[in-house]
């Protein structure tokens, strides 16, 4: 064999970003903490969420590229020292931007994240994995003693070379990246994480767990780090090396540019397996939907999803998910007595291992985590957005009230979830329409500035509570709310002419027909889900004209505005309107 | 109590933040540090002959240098009696030795390139990070034995308060702890000791869970 001199002037570096490399012990991620790996001259942010799941993310904020290594872990949520963007465990996804604290973060706001897998006392991830880390087989079954981890100022080859010098027995396996030594029944498996051009980290399990482990421990590390000082003094002679050059794969079109035109209605993109369906109150079920493959989106609270459901419905759910629980979605369906097919056919059709389609999260009735104090009104199933709104608020030790109107104890949905929010929650029960009001006017009663109050609920009570609020002097953009649906009779016999500023284009609204009806027959994207002014999602903004709203979105001030139209539902009372479209 | 103090000096931070811990108030008086180097002129020459910062005040007593300060603080207002407990002293004693070599090659380094010093910055960053594997190594140990602090009690000691600034501070000496996973969790720790408070360049942590 030549001596390393010989070839190591010449070396260049083999980047394989294929393979499966240890970047961190177990131990190395407690709870609350980030952990700052590097692989192949990537950095990472490593850390594990309060549910144990790990995170391996590109180190690099994406607003302005702070490290995230430096943030904060609060155990669902990472949050960017610097300007306080938060992403949630497992999907990486941003959920607030403390700038925009009225506003639910794009989707498309998420960070490169890396594959990871937890085993044998240390965490392993691939930058560009060809096959998944199990199919490797690497000491299957075993619980080996994880070594102190040494870095070492080497290059990757020199480490290799070098490495068999480890005065432990024989060397009985020996691949790119990783060697076998034998000593008796004990074996030694050595690592070799490829850091940076110049560094590499050895890590070291031990098999079997020797019983006195600090002994075995010390041992290993005065040995490692004597092998160190070999290497890095042979490393002393050669030329310094590059950094690897990092090359990140620009952001997807579709995500950097508007998005084409194309005929889409509502979006039932995701295809969900119905996990677990268990009643959570008098007539009410829940829903644990998992993704068939991959991830669900990011949602934050007050999102909600479309489902469609197999008798050909779609139908709208609020998630009740708390931040970091982003494996799965729950949503709770109350049964309706006067259900037009939605409520009955998830009651008693659907079944656990069904698969629905469902969409991705829609967040129009988002949380701002910047008031002073947030009320929280729930009537009836009313509590589901609530819900996730009010697990945020605690985990984030955020001061809220959440006041949940049922008619009895059987009636309160999600009890056991409750249970832990039971510092911040007040249940009213069986209380008549009069007595509901008159508890909420004084739940109402003494405004200050940058309080917020939420409302879910049934129609009337919605009404009656926003009415309220306005009398106690509750300013519009402090009062939130959302309709389970729009009761209101709709009129469509109108007609009037869209002028599309953006598009150029000028169409006519006829009779029977919706504005979101009439853009797609134009061929122009517009999302939508309730499709009955209900959830906002097709919002648009007016430039000229006066709309005739009929939806239950707007606030009144947003209503008397003019500048905002439902397009679903909401017509014109001008003879144009012209659209920010 | 009045403390001598510039906002950037680990050294004054020390003294702050052991200040803050104890849940002392006291007055400071801003000393210009840089760019006007008022530690060398003859008013505070007079107080440290020796030119340096953080000088402390209490009652007619002169204080000067940290080590001097948070022992004196230990002494006379630690109720707990455990921050310089005499059981601990020859054990915190190391550590704080082993703080004024951190201070001669990490803060060296960071001085060099905060504040333009004329020293010979890769012997700091490379005698820092000689200095940092030795902790790193032991912080490390210390975890798998239980313990969470630099010397082997169930809680923090001075020893702690002394090493923690400029090992905290060292990335704008050019020297990332990346390498050092266990000084960056025991950094987290200290953050979370009751009356922890922030410098510009060491930042609060998540609450633990």
């Amino acid at each position: 064999m030549a001596s390393f001199q010989q070839f190591d002037v010449e070396y260049e570096m083999k980047v394989d970003l294929s393979q499966w490399h240890p970047i961190a012990s177990s131990s190395d991620l407690p709870l609350r903490h980030v952990y700052q790996g590097q692989l192949w001259g990537r950095e990472l942010a490593v850390w594990r969420a309060d549910d144990g799941h790990i995170n391996v993310w590109e180190n690099r904020c994406l607003h302005r590229g702070v490290r995230l290594s430096i943030g904060l872990n609060e155990g669902s949520e990472l949050r960017c020292l610097y300007h306080g963007w938060r992403y949630a465990n497992r999907t990486a996804g941003c959920t607030y931007i403390p700038a925009h604290p009225a506003d639910a973060p794009a989707r498309t706001i998420c960070n490169n994240t890396y594959r990871c897998v937890e085993a044998h006392g240390l965490v392993w991830s691939a930058i560009a994995p060809e096959s998944s880390f199990e199919e490797q087989g690497v000491l299957e079954g075993l619980e080996p003693l994880a070594l102190r981890p040494i870095p070492i100022a080497a290059p990757l080859h020199l480490v290799q070379k070098l490495a068999p010098d480890y005065p432990f027995g024989t060397l009985t396996h020996r691949d790119d990246t990783s060697l076998t030594l034998q000593y008796g029944q004990a074996k030694l498996h050595l690592f070799l994480q490829p850091v940076d051009a110049g560094k590499t980290t050895m890590r070291g399990l031990l098999t079997p767990a020797p019983v006195d482990s600090v002994a075995a421990l010390l041992h290993h590390n005065a040995t490692m780090t004597a092998l160190r000082g070999e290497i890095e003094l042979a490393a002393t002679r050669l030329d310094p090396p590059t950094a690897i050059d990092v090359k990140f794969a620009p952001v997807a079109k579709g995500l950097a540019r508007m998005p084409d035109i194309d005929n889409a209605g509502p979006k039932v993109e995701l295809r969900a397996k119905v996990a677990r369906k268990w009643q959570v109150a008098e007539q009410v079920m829940a829903f644990r939907l998992e993704a068939l493959s991959g991830q669900f989106p990011t949602f934050q609270p007050g999102a909600h999803i479309d489902v469609n459901l197999p008798n050909g419905m779609s139908r709208q759910y609020s998630l009740t998910n708390g931040p970091g629980e982003t494996d799965h979605y729950t949503i709770g369906v109350k049964r309706d007595i006067a259900s037009r097919g939605g409520s009955t056919c998830l009651h008693d059709d659907v079944q656990e291992g069904d698969v629905l389609a469902i969409s991705a999260p829609h967040n129009n009735f988002p949380l701002r985590r910047d008031a002073v104090k947030t009320i929280l009104i729930a009537g009836g199933i009313g509590i589901t957005p609530l819900l996730s709104m009010a697990k945020t608020l605690n985990a984030q030790e955020l001061p809220f009230e959440l006041h949940i109107f049922a008619q009895s104890k059987d009636d309160l949905a999600f009890s056991n979830i409750l249970h832990d929010l039971v510092a911040s929650t007040i249940p009213h029960m069986g209380l008549t329409p009069q007595a509901t009001c008159d508890v909420i006017a004084g739940v109402l009663a003494n405004y200050t500035p940058a309080q917020h109050v939420y409302i879910c609920g049934p129609g009337a009570m919605l009404e009656a509570t926003r009415e309220l609020a306005t009398k106690a002097t509750w300013p519009d953009e402090a009062v939130h709310f959302e309709y389970f649906k729009n009761t209101h009779e709709i009129a469509y016999n109108t007609t009037f002419e869209i002028a599309l500023s953006r598009s150029a284009l000028t169409l006519q609204v006829p009779a029977g027909k919706t504005i979101l009806q009439v853009l797609r027959d134009n061929g122009i994207e517009a999302p939508s889900s309730c499709e009955q002014g209900a959830c906002g999602t097709c919002l648009m903004t007016v430039i000229e004209g006066e709309p005739d709203h009929q939806d239950v979105y707007l606030s009144t001030t947003e209503r008397a505005a003019n500048q905002k139209i439902i397009t679903c539902v909401s017509r014109s009372k001008s003879n144009r309107l012209v659209l920010d479209i | 109590m009045k403390l001598y103090d510039y906002e950037l000096s680990g050294n004054c931070y020390k003294v702050r933040l052991f200040l803050s811990i104890l849940e002392l108030s006291f007055d400071t008086q801003t000393v210009d540090f840089y760019p006007g180097r008022e530690h060398k002129s003859e008013a505070l020459l007079r107080l440290n002959p020796l030119g340096q910062l953080p000088i402390f005040e209490d009652a007619d007593q002169v204080l000067c240098g940290s080590d001097v300060i948070l022992s004196h603080l230990a002494a006379n207002y630690d109720k707990s009696g455990l921050w310089y407990s005499p059981k601990q002293r020859l054990d915190i004693d190391k550590w704080i030795q082993f703080a004024d070599e951190i201070t001669a090659t990490a803060s060296a380094a960071r001085l060099h390139d905060t504040l333009f010093y004329d020293l010979d910055i890769a012997a700091a960053r490379a005698g820092a990070e000689r200095l940092f594997r030795n902790l790193d190594e032991h912080l490390w140990f210390s975890e798998q034995r239980g313990y969470d602090w630099l010397v082997h009690t169930r809680f923090p000691t001075l020893a702690d308060i002394t090493c923690f600034p400029y090992v905290a501070l060292s990335e704008e000496g050019g020297i990332s702890r990346a390498d050092y996973p266990a000084i960056r969790r025991w950094c987290d720790r200290i953050k979370r000791i009751h009356g922890f408070i922030p410098m510009p360049g060491i930042f609060a942590t998540s609450k633990a869970a």
